[in-house]
Formats: C-alpha cells, structure tokens, sequence
C-alpha cells in the first residue's frame, strides 16, 4: 500500500516507531532466548540427528525411522534419520560418542552397543555414553524347518551333546547377538556345536537349504518364514513367553538356563544436561508408546516397552556382563584394544 | 502363483508406481538417446531418490529407465549414427541409412516395435523361469553359492573385455578392494589403517559413480558440440507406424532376437552389445533376398538388433531376482536398490516376498509398455532432445555425481572415494581396461568370500566341499570352461587379425 504524498511524513513517523518497537520485542526476544538456553528449558531449537547404526531397510532402520517421526511429532522440530552403518555399529557409535553433547545427536541403539565394544572393535564401552532409555525388546528364537526331526528343543540339543561338533547352528554373523545366543544356548546344554556365520541375508536360506539344522534368530527375522510354514520355533531366549508366539516354550521353562533379549533405545554423548535428556526421554515414550509404532510393532513382532534411564543402563550392565562372558568363554576377541 | 501375481499387479499397477514407471521411461530415452550419457548416467540421477522413494516406485522407476535406455541409445544410433549406448551399436549400421533417405520415422518406428516385442517376451520368460529357478536355488548350500559367484565373475570377465588378461585383471583389482573394512565374517578390520571410514568398506554404488560418470564427464569435454549439427538433416521424419509389408518382414528377425537377447541377457556380463550383433549376423544368414541389402537401410537390420537389445533386459533380471547376482551395472544397482529397502533379491524373495518379487516382474511388463506408448506418442518432440546443450547437462550431472555420493551413506568421505575410483575409471579406459568386471568384482566379492567361508566353516576346513556338492561341481566346470573358452577365442582373433 502506497500513503498519499501529504500523509507521508505522518507514515514515516508511524514507521519509525513501528521499527523502534520491533527492534525492542527483537532485543527482548534475544535476551529471553539467552535465559532460555542457560536454563535449556527450550530444548530443542532446531533438528535433531538421530543416527541408525545400520543400513537403510534392516529392522533396526524401519523401527528407528517410524520412532523418529513420532518423535518430532512430540518435540516440535525435525528429528532427521540418518543411517551411518558399519563395523556392526561402530561407525555410529564412534559418531555419536565424540559429538557436542548437546542432545542434537542422538543415537538409536541395541545390543550392537555392546557386542562390538566387547569383541574390541571400539575402545570404549557402553559406559562412554549417557542413555535416554529403552523403547523395546524382542526375543531371539532358536528355529528350525518345519519338517525337521526334532519335536522340540530338548531333542535337538540331546543329539548335539551326542555327537558333539556335527549339529550346525546359523546365526546372523559371529559376535553378533545371535552367535552369542546359540553359544549360551549350547554351553547351558553342555553341547559343541558348529556355528555357521551365515548373515543376516543367509541365515534363513541355510535352514530352507538343509545347510543348518537349527539358527538363532531375531523373532522379527524369522517371523515371515513362521507364518508362512516353512520354519518351526523350539523355544526362545526370553525370561518370560512372547505374545507373539505365545505357544513357543522358553528355553529356561525347558531347563536350559538362557537369558538374552535384544533390546534397541537411545543413547546421547556423555554430558549431556539432564533436562534435555528429560525432554528426549518424555518424546521417546510418547513415540513409543504412539499408534504407528505400536501398530508396527504388532505386524513385525516386537515388544514396546519404555524403559527410563536408570532401569535401561542396570539392564545395560547385566547384558554387557553376559555378552562378555560369552566373548571370553568362546575365545572371540579380536586382536584389538578392549 | 497366481495369487501372488494378482498382490504384485496391484503393487505395481498403483498409480504412483505407474507414474514412476513413465518417469523412468521418458528419463531412460533421454539419457540413453544423448551422446556421451549412458543409462548409467540416467540411474546416478535418480539414485539419491531411490532412497527416500518406496521399494515398489523406486523399483517401477528404475525398470522404465532400463527399459527405456535400450531405447534410447537407438534413436540417437539411427538419428546420429553414434549409438547412444553400446547396445545400440549394431542398429546404426542400417537404421542411419533410412534417416539418410528421408525415412527417419520408418527406421524409429521398427526400432521401437521391435524393442517392444524383445521386451515383452523376455517378460513372459522372466515370469516362466523366475519362480521356478528360485525353487531351485533355494537348495543351494554356501559351496554351491560360492562356485555360482565364481562362474558369474568368470562369465563377465571373457564377455567383457577383448582381451580376457585385462577383464581378469579389472575383476582381480576389484576384489582387492572389496577386502578393505571389516571381514564379512568375523567383523576383523582388514586395510582400514585405523580411520572409521574405511571400516565399513567401499560401497559398489560409490564406486559405480566414479567409474562411470567421471571418464564421460572428463570424455565429454573434448567433444562438445557432436549433437547439434546433424540434427538438421532430419528435417524429412516420414511416418512413424511401421506398414504392414514392414511388419511382415520383422517377423523372423524380431523372433531370432528375442530368444537370442533373453539367452545372452540371463548370462551375466554378456550383456546387450554382444546380442545385438549376434542376432543381427543371425538375422542376415536368415533373410534371403531382402528388398534393401544389409547394411544402406534393411528393416531387419534394425530389428533384429533392436529386438535383441531389449530382451536382454528381462534375460538380466532373472539371475539378478533369484540369485541375487546382477549381470551388469543396471541390474546392480537394481540390487542395491532392493538392498536399501531390506528386500535382499535371491530365493528367498518369492517365499518371504512373493507379493514383491512378483509386483517386480509386473513392473517390469509396464515399463515396455509405457516405453511402446510414450516413444510412439513422444517421437517428435524427444527426438529434439537429442540436441540439449551439454554445456548445460555436464555440470548438473557432475553435481549429481557428488550428491549421490554423499547421500548414500551420508558422508563426505564417500565423495572421495567416488573421486578416487573416478580417477581410476579414467586410468582404465586409457589402459583400455573394461570397468564392468571391476564393478561386479565389487558386488560380487563380498558375497564371494562370504559363501566361501560359510562353506568351510561348515565343513570344518575340507575344500573338498567345493567338488562333492553336485551343484557346486558343475558351476565350477563351467567357470573352469569359460576361462578357457575366452583364452582360446582371444588367441583365435589375436591370430585371424591383421
């Protein structure tokens, strides 16, 4: 709008003012923002990494990637996927270790944290980083095809002690979970096994193939082939019985004295103030705990389940004495640093 | 099976696949119509999508660009006669002749029919073979696996280069660099000299970029200006459909090579150039007394190539779904593609997937299609793209190089790295080295040593596994074949030549 010439002088006072009030609100604003950061009450104020240690397209990525958006729905600013995959995790871990901790770099994680800080891949343990929680579990399941001889777990590791080192065991990659699984799984049975490094990609095909007789798997790995007909599951890893397949036995109900649950959370740098991890913690739950991530939960087969931050790093030092324990019995350690 | 078909034809009939599917289609001509782009090209412009895009579109989108690359690369063959990909080298040879008379339309419109039927019946063989071949290969055991992946490597050496040394060569030096990172198998670092970048390797798509895109960037410079002067000869297009008498005469070359396209297609690494040459010396011992001789315009001379060529694409997508073993760079990235999604191409994809693997075939039928309808419809006006100025085009491809790079991993060491492999592309293609031995070295080796180890864990360290397994036997006697096939057939032309 263009003011008539003889109103101009008027108009140009009224924009001088307008200005000088702009320019106050603007110093206030700045000066209030400067409160606001000392105190972190803001937390956040612009994007959040939220960095997935594996590749696009695995469950670690689909849970991570939905667990974001939810996230940001609850927090009010981006919180951008970014996959920095590698060294079964180290490359993140690494990543997110030495960024300012500021809680704009957040990690998802899981029991890669600790497997790949106990085979030595890193130098640092899972203490290195502060943690904001857990978000969900799911059970390993020991399976086998579905016109297999063994009616349930007890055959099957009765014939491995029988003749030791003949039955072969497929699992997603030594050191990873499932390789330390089948090892506790065998030990508990007083068994030699042959353990097949087989991949997360392999692992199914060796059973279908007849290569493996039995594998270690994530539930959500092995779930399509269940529905499908093609695997049967013995028993799983868990304490307690999943819902999932709730007519699956544990293998401690049969005897077998095996605890080992994947877990994924989060994890920020060492240091980070603690009201800002507050505010993750609340926006993880709430995104947790939000209808997408539980409707994916139910079709994959994971269990959500927050845990707050105290609870999550004591559930942290059990698994990290357990993984340990089986690295050290099954002479794992690289050669490296840990 | 046909439940699963009707899940995949709903997967790939959904609108947005459709759409990406014409995308690909339109963009594969372009790129494949340019001079000095490549479908390569068109697939390093499209990657940083295929990230973010849905498996089913970024599948659909990169099929019509497979699909409509072969094209392309022919219309600048006829229109040019500078074959826009190596494929369409063989169509050239007659196609250019008609334009030359004033019957460009005549030339296109055989080329894009018989692309059209070639396409389509390696579709139909793909959708035969497919399932089936995966019923078989979800029997193989690691020894089998690994002997596969030799005799694939072995097969893509003899093919690809004139002189075997170099093609094994090219794939040895790719499966050195395969071995930097963490071992497949016990997570060791292997030549990472400690730096966390080069933990987790080098990525084949990294790589892919380089070695494609930066040698043309670099070859580009020093032509720049080959499109836009002969584009005014075509100033007489006549009409496009083919005629009857035209139809009836493509009959027997079009039937030679489709079969011959989708045979060379499913052996990995011989690819589109060698079929297109071979069907079209086919169809001339076929032909008696053609109306024009071979070589100033025959209409079997365009469609026998051209059939061929396009075939090849559905023969390619065979081992690549139900083995996972890609033939050249399109079906790799296609792989890396189905990677990034979770969805591992192999046996497994149609038990796990079936609805996917099925809703890929289907996507794969669209793609010629839409490639029939939009070439037909579009002729005219996509012909003028021939001559976009490539002043313009190289620099946004180069950017693309970078950005692809960066994205798939996001990091900026992957730039370098694509600069580095860019820097050897240039090297080999000096050395007159083929760089499509080292790239499948790349996608294969990991999977090579992989199944290698498996297999000896299994047998507790006896090698004997890799000959008592039947499957692995015969895969071994014929890798043990094609190198000595490539040996003596490169000794027979060291000696014939002059």
């Amino acid at each position: 709008m263009q003011p008539a010439p003889r109103y101009r002088a008027d108009w140009e006072n009224v924009m001088r003012d307008r200005q000088r009030s702009l320019a106050r609100i603007a110093v206030t604003g700045i000066a209030l923002a400067c409160v606001a950061d000392v105190a972190s009450a803001q937390f956040p104020e612009r994007a959040i990494e939220f960095i997935i240690p594996f590749d696009a397209g695995g469950g670690a990525d689909i849970e991570g990637r939905l667990l974001a958006e939810q996230m940001s729905r609850a927090l009010g600013v981006p919180v951008v996927p970014i996959n920095r995959p590698g060294a079964g995790g180290a490359v993140a871990y690494t990543y997110v270790k030495n960024a300012e901790p500021d809680g704009y770099t957040v990690s998802w994680n899981s029991n890669s944290l600790l497997t790949m800080s106990n085979l030595g891949n890193v130098e640092f343990g899972y203490e290195a980083m502060d943690h904001i929680g857990r978000v969900e579990f799911q059970p390993m399941v020991v399976a086998v095809a579905a016109n297999a001889r063994w009616a349930d777990l007890g055959a099957l590791l009765d014939e491995c002690a029988a003749a030791p080192n003949t039955l072969r065991i497929s699992n997603s990659g030594t050191g990873s979970a499932t390789h330390l699984g089948a090892l506790a799984l065998a030990s508990a049975a007083g068994c030699e096994a042959v353990h097949l490094p087989a991949g997360t990609r392999r692992r199914n095909a060796t059973i279908l193939s007849g290569e493996a007789d039995a594998m270690v798997a994530p539930l959500t790995g092995a779930l399509n082939l269940v529905k499908a007909r093609r695997f049967r599951v013995l028993a799983t890893l868990s304490p307690e019985r999943n819902a999932v397949i709730a007519d699956a036995p544990t293998a401690t109900e049969l005897g077998y004295d095996v605890d080992f649950d994947l877990f994924r959370g989060l994890s920020v740098p060492s240091g980070t103030p603690a009201a800002v991890k507050t505010a993750l913690a609340d926006a993880m739950t709430q995104a947790a705990q939000s209808e997408p991530f539980m409707k994916l939960a139910g079709e994959v087969g994971f269990t959500v389940a927050p845990m707050p931050a105290a609870a999550f790093e004591a559930l942290m030092q059990t698994e990290d004495t357990k993984v340990r324990a089986i690295i050290e019995s099954a002479n794992l350690l690289s050669s490296g640093t840990r | 099976m046909g439940d699963f078909l009707m899940a995949g034809f709903s997967q790939a009939t959904a609108p947005s696949s459709l759409i990406a599917t014409a995308i690909g289609s339109i963009l594969g001509i372009v790129v494949g119509m340019i001079p000095g782009m490549t479908i390569s090209t068109g697939i390093i412009i499209v990657l940083p999508l295929t990230f973010v895009l849905d498996p089913g579109i970024s599948i659909a989108l990169l099929l019509g660009l497979y699909v409509g690359g072969m094209l392309g690369g022919s219309f600048a063959a006829i229109m040019l006669n500078i074959p826009g990909t190596p494929s369409a080298a063989a169509t050239a040879v007659d196609g250019h002749p008609l334009v030359e008379r004033g019957e460009a339309g005549r030339a296109l419109g055989v080329a894009v029919i018989a692309s059209f039927i070639g396409g389509l019946f390696s579709c139909l063989c793909l959708l035969l073979i497919a399932p089936r071949l995966a019923d078989v290969a979800l029997g193989f055991r690691a020894p089998d696996l690994f002997s596969l992946v030799l005799l694939g490597l072995t097969v893509i050496c003899s093919f690809a280069a004139k002189s075997w040394i170099k093609g094994l060569l090219a794939a040895a030096i790719g499966l050195a660099i395969v071995t930097v990172g963490q071992d497949p198998v016990m997570g060791t670092a292997r030549f990472t000299f400690g730096s966390t970048d080069l933990m987790s390797g080098v990525n084949f798509l990294t790589a892919l970029i380089g070695l494609f895109a930066i040698p043309q960037l670099i070859g580009n410079l020093a032509s720049t200006e080959t499109g836009t002067r002969v584009l005014r000869t075509t100033a007489r297009f006549g009409r496009v459909l083919p005629k009857l008498s035209d139809l009836r005469r493509m009959r027997v070359p079009v039937a030679i090579g489709s079969v011959v396209g989708t045979f060379l297609g499913v052996l990995p690494g011989a690819g589109g150039p060698i079929a297109a040459f071979l069907s079209y010396d086919y169809a001339q011992k076929a032909t008696k007394n053609p109306p024009e001789p071979f070589g100033s315009g025959a209409i079997e001379g365009i469609a026998a190539p051209e059939s061929a060529n396009n075939a090849v694409t559905g023969g390619a997508l065979v081992p690549m779904m139900t083995l996972g073993i890609p033939g050249d760079p399109v079906t790799a990235i296609l792989v890396g593609a189905l990677l990034v999604h979770g969805l591992a191409p192999g046996p497994l994809l149609f038990i796990e997937r079936p609805d996917f693997a099925y809703g890929v075939i289907v996507s794969f039928f669209w793609a010629n299609i839409f490639n029939l309808l939009i070439a037909l419809a579009g002729l005219r006006l996509l012909i003028k793209l021939i001559a976009l100025p490539r002043t313009i085009l190289m620099p946004a491809i180069a950017i693309l190089c970078v950005v692809g790079a960066y994205s798939l991993r996001n990091s900026v060491f992957d730039i370098y790295v694509m600069l580095f492999f860019g820097v050897l592309g240039l090297a080999m293609r000096w050395l007159d080295m083929p760089v499509v031995p080292l790239l499948l070295a790349l996608v294969l080796g990991g999977q090579l040593e992989e199944h290698m180890r498996v297999a000896l864990t299994g047998s507790q360290g006896d090698y004997s596994v890799f000959f008592t397994s039947p499957f692995s036997a015969v895969f071994l006697s014929l890798a043990a074949i094609s190198v000595v096939w490539s040996v003596i057939s490169s000794r027979r032309t060291a000696g014939g030549a002059p």
